[in-house]
């Protein structure tokens, strides 16, 4: 496999944290902060270059060395200098994928301006309810609002030992398949209580849905 | 990336990156490199080795500067590889790996002579020279030397390819008994001053200085044919990923390791023309330490029974891990490349069982293999002139980084910019070319491999490039899709 290079846009905790998983991964990072401070704490990280400066500026971003990136994760604090920084990359590299990380909840508002929007607190408020909430565990975010999760069937819920063709779930909400990936959820698909299944849910249907797997 | 899925803890402090970089230095390149320095340009060989350390200080302190900006385990081709565009930073992987892979020919080269010596002093073999061919049923006979060199390298190359790179601490052991050898060998030359022995230490042998054809000049072939003693500095820049505070430690690993290679050599080289003298020295070749050694060491000695024997071992073991070394090097070179999309993607995994980068060891081992049947002195002046010129781009990628990102973290900057960078490029350019008129002269054999060398490097691009763009085109390849980083 060959490495990707990224440019990572902020070196706080979380652009910090997702340049040292890249780097763990054997992938090539830049990263492109400007407070001095920060610029020392990651040098003596020595996970990646560090560009110093404002990136929104496009002398300062061109030194991260676009021309050879793959994708541009802009993950400040502040939503409009991730967007600018994203606006400025993609016109100075036009293949250049972007990630952009929000403040709040943005739906698809962004969708043809940046490749991919990333929302650290939500991220961070999911993995604090998969550790209290052990039946139930979001597996991946998915683009846009979709949740994908991990729904363990509890003893005596609604749709314990029932075939998919039986119960009506929510629309917004699939049953992808069982826990152990081996073939696609149809409707002869029984949900066997004590068995998890991977399922994909609509925000605004999650409750619906947990309230029919777990009772 | 080192070898393995898991990248390694930081581990190694500053006395181990120094020792690893001391480690590929020391020895090989002054055991197997001082006679023949002092064969082109006799008790001159002393400045020979100064002059070295004063040129490649120059490329040291770049290589300080990019390592501690750029926390990439690549050695020079990692730096090269971040600012230079995709040919130019091709070239000089492919240089910096034919310059491993030439030197790992040299120390095997090195190693048989020295080996032969150790089995003499013990009385095994016959004196080195009246040992004959190794005559296989099936082939040729083969030369002695050519046959150990060769199985040296395969040895060293079946343990790197099947289990993963020794520690850096087992390094600083290594590195530690090189340098304790050879200071007990410059302890006892010392001592041997006034003897009134045959070899006993005398500055007579010093003067006159220069016995070379073309007298102050002939230095300078010597230098580039012992440039390759001074490489260490890009194998410390190989781990850099696994030392302790990195931004602190390799700036002065590189530093320490020069320094002490320099006064080492310098001690090591002064007492052998100081006993043997130039033209003994030259006569003996790739072993001329150990014949210095066994000149003036005492003899009757418990166990051991000749002084000579520990030195003989020390140019042993010391070839030994310098091949070691350079194996490691070369293949780490080639593993670069290949995640780098720049040889096959191939060259850039992991194998599955072993966890070392399986096809990047081989595919170094057949080029270190083809040359142990080359002259020692070939061996040598390629690898160096290879060193050269790869030098000369990284000390380019230094300011032209300089130049294009000039708001990147640096935190060791060389001093005195951009005196040492260019110093560095205009010496190593001028020690490139004293080495092809040299090599044009004497060793037409070196330098036309070297230029085929480069020919089938931009064959090999090229190629590549068209596999590439199949690839990008969805045309299957040889059943090998794997995903391209940029294009």
């Amino acid at each position: 496999m060959a490495s990707l290079r990224v440019v990572v846009v902020g070196g706080g905790r979380v652009g910090t944290r997702t340049a040292e998983l890249l780097d763990d991964r054997g992938h090539d990072v830049v990263v492109v902060e400007e407070d001095p401070d920060r610029v020392e704490a990651l040098s003596d990280e020595y996970i990646a270059t560090v560009i110093q400066g404002d990136a929104t500026r496009p002398s300062i971003l061109e030194q991260a060395g676009l021309d050879r990136a793959d994708a541009l994760a802009a993950l400040t604090g502040r939503t409009g200098v991730n967007l600018a920084t994203c606006m400025v990359a993609t016109r100075l590299e036009s293949g250049l994928e972007t990630v952009m990380r929000t403040d709040r909840e943005v739906g698809d508002e962004y969708a043809g301006f940046v490749d991919a929007v990333t929302f650290p607190e939500r991220a961070g408020a999911r993995a604090t309810a998969n550790a209290i909430e052990h039946d139930v565990q979001t597996l991946t975010e998915a683009t846009g609002a979709l949740d994908i999760l991990e729904v363990r069937v509890a003893e005596g819920a609604p749709v314990a030992g029932r075939a998919l063709a039986d119960v009506a779930l929510p629309r917004g909400s699939l049953v992808v398949s069982d826990a152990a990936g081996d073939t696609i959820a149809g409707p002869e698909t029984v949900l066997e209580p004590g068995q998890s299944y991977v399922l994909a849910v609509a925000p605004d249907v999650a409750d619906e849905v947990m309230n029919l797997m777990r009772g | 990336m080192s070898h393995g899925e898991r990248e390694p803890a930081a581990e190694l402090g500053l006395l181990d990156a120094t020792m690893i970089g001391m480690g590929a230095m020391i020895g090989a390149g002054i055991f197997v490199l001082t006679g023949l320095a002092a064969e082109l340009s006799g008790p001159a060989a002393i400045l020979v080795f100064a002059l070295n350390g004063a040129v490649t200080a120059f490329t040291g302190l770049s290589y300080a500067e990019l390592a501690s900006a750029i926390p990439k385990s690549g050695g020079g081709y990692a730096f090269v590889r971040e600012i230079f565009d995709d040919l130019a930073s091709f070239v000089m992987g492919w240089m910096l790996w034919f310059a491993y892979m030439i030197a790992g020919g040299l120390y095997a080269l090195g190693f048989a002579p020295n080996f032969l010596e150790l089995l003499h002093v013990y009385g095994y073999v016959p004196p080195p020279g009246e040992v004959g061919a190794v005559a296989l049923p099936v082939l040729p006979a083969v030369p002695a030397e050519v046959a150990l060199a060769f199985v040296a390298v395969l040895g060293l190359v079946a343990v790197n390819a099947v289990s993963t790179a020794a520690s850096g601490s087992v390094e600083t052991i290594f590195t530690a008994v090189k340098v304790t050898i050879l200071l007990v060998f410059v302890a006892f030359g010392f001592l041997s001053a006034g003897g009134g022995g045959e070899t006993s230490f005398t500055f007579q042998n010093f003067d006159p200085l220069f016995t070379g054809e073309g007298g102050a000049l002939s230095i300078l072939p010597a230098m580039g044919l012992t440039f390759i003693a001074f490489e260490g500095y890009d194998l410390i820049t190989t781990v850099t990923e696994e030392v302790k505070n990195p931004r602190e430690n390799i700036p002065k690993a590189i530093f320490v390791s020069l320094g002490a290679t320099v006064v080492v050599y310098l001690l090591v080289v002064t007492v052998a023309i100081g006993t043997l003298g130039a033209p003994g020295l030259a006569a003996a070749g790739e072993a001329g330490i150990a014949a210095a050694a066994t000149s003036f060491m005492p003899t009757g000695l418990p166990v051991i029974q000749n002084g000579g024997a520990v030195i003989v071992f020390g140019a042993v073991f010391s070839t030994v891990t310098a091949l070691n070394a350079v194996v490691i090097a070369s293949s780490r070179v080639a593993f670069s490349m290949g995640r780098e999309g720049q040889l096959l993607p191939r060259f850039g995994t992991i194998h599955h069982r072993f966890g070392t980068p399986f096809l990047a060891i081989l595919g170094s081992a057949i080029v270190m293999l083809g040359s142990v049947v080359l002259p020692t002195k070939s061996a040598g002046n390629m690898s160096s002139l290879f060193f050269l010129l790869s030098f000369v781009v990284v000390n380019g990628a230094l300011m032209k980084l300089r130049r294009e990102r000039p708001d990147m973290n640096r935190p060791y900057e060389v001093p005195y910019y951009p005196v040492p960078p260019v110093l560095g490029i205009v010496l190593n350019l001028l020690l490139t070319g004293v080495l092809v008129e040299y090599l044009f002269r004497t060793d037409r054999l070196a330098l036309a491999l070297s230029a085929g060398w480069i020919v089938l490097g931009v064959v090999a691009y090229y190629a590549l490039e068209r596999r590439r763009e199949a690839v990008g085109a969805g045309a299957p390849v040889d059943g090998d899709l794997a995903e391209e980083g940029g294009d």
